[in-house]
């Protein structure tokens, strides 16, 4: 794990600047993206999943890979930011803010939508998070699916958030450049704990609890920060994912989904960020092209659905695979940047 | 008189049935070096268990820094100034050799509200101390804040943080193995690097958990050599448990021999030496009738 | 008051069920430390085999007497034979492995049976229930008032038959030399091996024991819900966890006391409240023992060295 501060400092970037420079960096370039495949609905919608599931996975890779815990509830929170986004936008999708055009008026509201929805997570992850980090890991495994169910149900049996059929009708806000601005800023941020005293002692908690407590390192304090930070990114990627689907049901939020998830992280690798970035792309978007070649080819869309079917035992084979054969996952712990520094040419430390 | 550290009163601990440590006192000042011995299981690394908040006493008290610590939760012993290395090394083996340090080097400043003001509101009595403890998580998670996004504040500490780490790397004569792994190093570095790490969390009292284990002798006489200038150097009070007797009596002016969770004697070196008991407890009692040299050596 | 005995009778006709898959889990934790996501999908199989084994009868053969123990008998063979498989292909190479890799492995075993079911490609049955065939003639066996409180002769029957195998599983734990051996492995394997047990012969058998029971479960529950299909492994599974922890997870009467509380009091919150609080009900008790009790009513609290 570089420090981020190595590479900077390599290239001679006063402090001010280093902080905000990436996003400055990322607005053009995803901007263009947006200008030039923003006409293209399917391409779009292909995008958007892939940046939705890049924010799950890298988001539970701060708590499954740094941390080395095991929550397999991350579709819950997910839900919660989708929902309480959904909802804050059907109440205020008629409002405009004054002074601006109609367009930039529902991107603002749609930022707070998000922002709700992902403090509304974070906060839940506080709640779960607490009391369950003590446990066990597996039985923090339990709780956490445990946790992703009950808020299922709770969802399912509340009139307001439309039990069973859900939300329909949330205003459509969400483009290519908003979740890829997202995506952008959940790998910033996972990159900057990761090379932070503060993900240090998130790998110390991961290699040996008892030796960090020792250090000083209040390890329940830890595991509940990198917690809540994982639920608010989790909870971000269900507000934007609720503002490009039609409707959003119990259904989209299951455990399965949160075992797609996991099998993203541990398939790129635990702890890697580089690794939940490559998996998450590649496994949302094989199925996709697979489902895309095949009706192609046969021409018909029943073709289609049988991929669908097939997807799930093949992950659940792939999980068991995976650990006999390479557990370590693609990546392991290491990045990409941590190779890549070695090609810009560096001031050679002081001795 | 130096002030004292680390004070233990009596302290037991029964696992179930089983009585691991029985009455055990002790008392660290600064500039102390201190030895534990004992045959094994004589309950050493339980008490450096209990010292470290790992356990919890089943009586008997212990004061770090003259606060009450029992059932205190370790990394809060920590925070006090109480610092420890272990009996099987528990370096975290997949970081770097200045990650391991780092990490025990956490930052001291409290970004958004300063220990000063928290100690008041804590004084303030009844239930300020979790309004403190609120406050403080505040600290921390605005501190999380500031690493994402990465404020200068937060880079100049990390950099501070960094240099701290390599000063103590040098001093351990590991600088060179910087980004190492530590699983990589061979077995006496990674012996030095958990004392470097230990040493990080700035303690008043190190405790050393058989640090000479596994070392040829001239490793073993640099490290007495080491132990003694970190003592100067820091004005640390140091407590080392070993098996190597002869290390233990050069260095230590007290020495506390443990049989059976009992402290069966403490004193300097050249009193445990020849101390009936002692040489019962790691030769048994047949040695001293078979031996009758020793046999005299103990009753002077 | 009617409502209550109601209650109780449909409590402990779950609760057994619970108890039958929860000793599996219990059992496999105490020799392993290994959470088997995959049994409650182990007891999915099992009503699958014995729903097979059933249709093939036909239905002069299967409701005697012979044929349901036939039904019974191969169910629980087949899936012994399963978590044999499993246990060696997939739980035992990874045995010296951190224990995250083994629960992932579980995860990924659980997720291939309850979605491979899910196809109709073959053997495969796909994703529609299918209506188990009676085994047992529903006959009700006992009704007080005008049908206020009923109870169903195949109740008694699973009743009957989960405490039947409780029991031999109780005294082949204490009071055969195989017991002992299981109880050595979960004190510590190594060990064990050291003082000449078999080591990995008693922890595949502990595997097949806790196999066949679950498809013994499995049965019993799809003679109470009269219908199979590919999830049905994964709530029961979940509350059969449960269950094992509340008794505190490796002490097998324990289990069985878990499993009964867990299913009156689920049957008592539906009755009284909606149906749709049952899942969440396991959940929350879950998290009230882990919160309040972590190591379960039976459970030892064990210390780890430093």
């Amino acid at each position: 794990m570089q420090s981020v501060q190595a590479t900077a400092k390599a290239v001679g970037l006063p402090y001010g600047v280093r902080g905000i420079l990436p996003i400055l960096l990322a607005i053009p370039v995803i901007g263009l993206a947006q200008w030039l495949l923003g006409d293209l609905p399917f391409v779009v919608y292909i995008a958007s999943i892939v940046g939705v599931n890049l924010i799950l996975a890298v988001s539970l890779n701060i708590v499954n890979g740094m941390t080395g815990q095991f929550s397999i509830g991350h579709a819950g929170f997910m839900a919660v930011g989708a929902y309480t986004a959904g909802k804050f936008s059907l109440q205020s999708k008629d409002l405009v803010i004054s002074h601006l055009p109609a367009a930039m008026s529902d991107q603002v509201l749609f930022l707070f939508a998000l922002l709700i929805g992902g403090c509304t997570a974070a906060l839940c992850g506080f709640i779960v998070g607490l009391p369950s980090l003590r446990l066990r890991g597996d039985y923090l495994a339990i709780v956490t699916l445990g946790f992703g169910e009950i808020i299922r149900v709770i969802l399912q049996s509340t009139e307001a958030f439309g039990r069973a059929l859900g939300l329909a009708g949330i205003p459509q806000w969400s483009s290519l450049f908003m979740v890829w601005i997202w995506a952008f800023i959940t790998v910033l941020a996972a990159r900057r704990i990761a090379g932070s005293s503060h993900g240090r002692s998130l790998w110390a908690i991961r290699e040996d609890e008892v030796a960090a407590e020792a250090m000083g390192v209040d390890t329940t304090a830890y595991k509940v920060r990198a917690f809540v930070v994982s639920s608010f990114f989790a909870g971000i990627a269900g507000g934007l994912f609720a503002h490009f689907v039609p409707i959003i049901n119990p259904g989209s939020f299951t455990f399965v989904k949160s075992i797609e998830v996991v099998v993203m992280v541990v398939a790129g690798g635990l702890g890697s960020t580089t690794g939940a970035i490559v998996a998450s792309i590649f496994l949302t978007l094989l199925p996709e092209a697979l489902r895309s070649a095949f009706t192609a080819i046969s021409g018909n869309a029943e073709i289609a659905q049988r991929v669908d079917q097939i997807r799930m035992p093949i992950y659940g084979l792939l999980l068991v695979t995976l650990m006999l054969v390479r557990p370590q996952g693609l990546f392991g712990n290491r990045e990409l940047w941590d190779v890549i520094p070695r090609w810009i040419p560096r001031r050679r430390r002081a001795a | 008189m130096s002030e004292v550290l680390l004070r233990v009163e009596q302290a037991t601990i029964h696992f179930g049935g089983l009585k691991a440590l029985s009455n055990f006192n002790l008392e660290i000042r600064r500039g102390d070096l201190k030895g534990l011995i004992g045959p094994n299981g004589a309950g050493k690394t339980t008490a450096f268990n209990i010292l470290t908040g790992v356990y919890r006493p089943t009586s008997g008290n212990i004061f770090v820094a003259g606060q009450w610590v029992n059932g205190a939760k370790p990394h809060q012993i920590n925070r006090l100034g109480l610092a420890r290395t272990f009996q099987n090394i528990r370096l975290f083996r997949a970081l770097t050799a200045i990650d391991n340090v780092r990490v025990a080097c956490l930052a001291e400043a409290s970004p958004l509200i300063s220990a000063e003001r928290l100690d008041a509101i804590r004084r303030m009595g009844g239930l300020t101390g979790r309004l403190a403890n609120l406050l403080d998580s505040a600290n921390d998670y605005y501190d999380w804040w500031r690493a994402l996004a990465l404020t200068p504040g937060f880079q100049r500490e990390e950099e501070r943080l960094t240099r701290r780490a390599e000063e103590l790397l040098k001093i351990m004569g590991l600088a060179h193995r910087r980004d190492e792994e530590a699983r990589n190093l061979p077995y006496g570095e990674q012996r030095r690097l958990e004392i470097a790490r230990a040493l990080g969390t700035r303690p008043k009292v190190l405790l050393l958990d058989e640090p000479a284990a596994g070392m040829n002798t001239r490793e073993k006489s640099e490290l007495m050599v080491l132990i003694r200038q970190l003592r100067d150097q820091f004005s640390l009070g140091i407590l080392v448990i070993e098996h190597d007797v002869r290390l233990i009596m050069g260095i230590c002016e007290e020495i506390t021999v443990l049989d059976y969770g009992e402290t069966i004697a403490c004193g300097p070196p050249e009193k445990v030496r020849s101390d009936r008991r002692v040489i019962e407890a790691y030769l048994g009692d047949s040695y001293l009738d078979t031996h009758p040299e020793a046999e005299q050596a103990a009753r002077r | 008051m009617a409502d209550f005995l109601q209650h109780i009778i449909n409590g402990i006709a779950t609760g057994t069920i619970y108890a039958l898959v929860a000793l599996g889990y219990t059992m496999v934790y105490g020799v392993l430390k290994l959470i088997n996501f995959a049994h409650g999908d182990v007891m999915m199989v099992g009503a699958y085999v014995g729903y097979a084994t059933a249709l093939k009868m036909g239905p002069g053969t299967r409701t005697s007497f012979l044929g349901a123990v036939v039904v019974f008998l191969m169910s629980m063979a087949c899936c012994a034979i399963l978590g044999f498989l499993i246990e060696r292909l997939a739980y035992r190479p990874l045995r010296e492995k951190p224990r995250l890799t083994s629960l992932i492995t579980a995860i990924g075993i659980s997720f291939t049976l309850e979605y491979g079911f899910q196809l109709d490609i073959g053997f495969l049955p796909g994703a529609a229930p299918r209506a188990f065939p009676e085994i047992i003639v529903p006959t009700e066996w006992l009704i007080i008032g005008d049908r206020d409180v009923v109870l169903w002769n195949w109740q008694v029957l699973s009743f009957a038959i989960a405490v039947a195998l409780m029991l031999v599983l109780q005294y082949l734990v204490f009071k055969t030399r195989f017991g002992r051996a299981m109880r050595a492995v979960s004190f510590d394997h190594r060990i064990a091996a050291l003082m000449g047990i078999p080591t990995d012969r008693v922890i595949a058998i502990t595997f097949m024991l806790g196999s066949g029971l679950a498809a013994g479960a499995g049965i019993l529950y799809a003679i109470k819900d009269t219908i199979v299909q590919p999830l049905m492994g994964l709530y029961v599974g979940l509350k059969a966890f449960v269950a094992a922890v509340i008794g505190g997870i490796g002490h097998v009467p324990g289990a069985m006391v878990g499993a009964l509380l867990l299913g009156l009091v689920e049957e008592f919150v539906v009755g009284y409240t909606s149906s749709t609080w049952r899942d969440a009900v396991a959940f929350g008790f879950l998290i009230l023992v882990l919160l309040l009790r972590p190591e379960g009513l039976f459970g030892r609290v064990t210390a780890e060295k430093v």
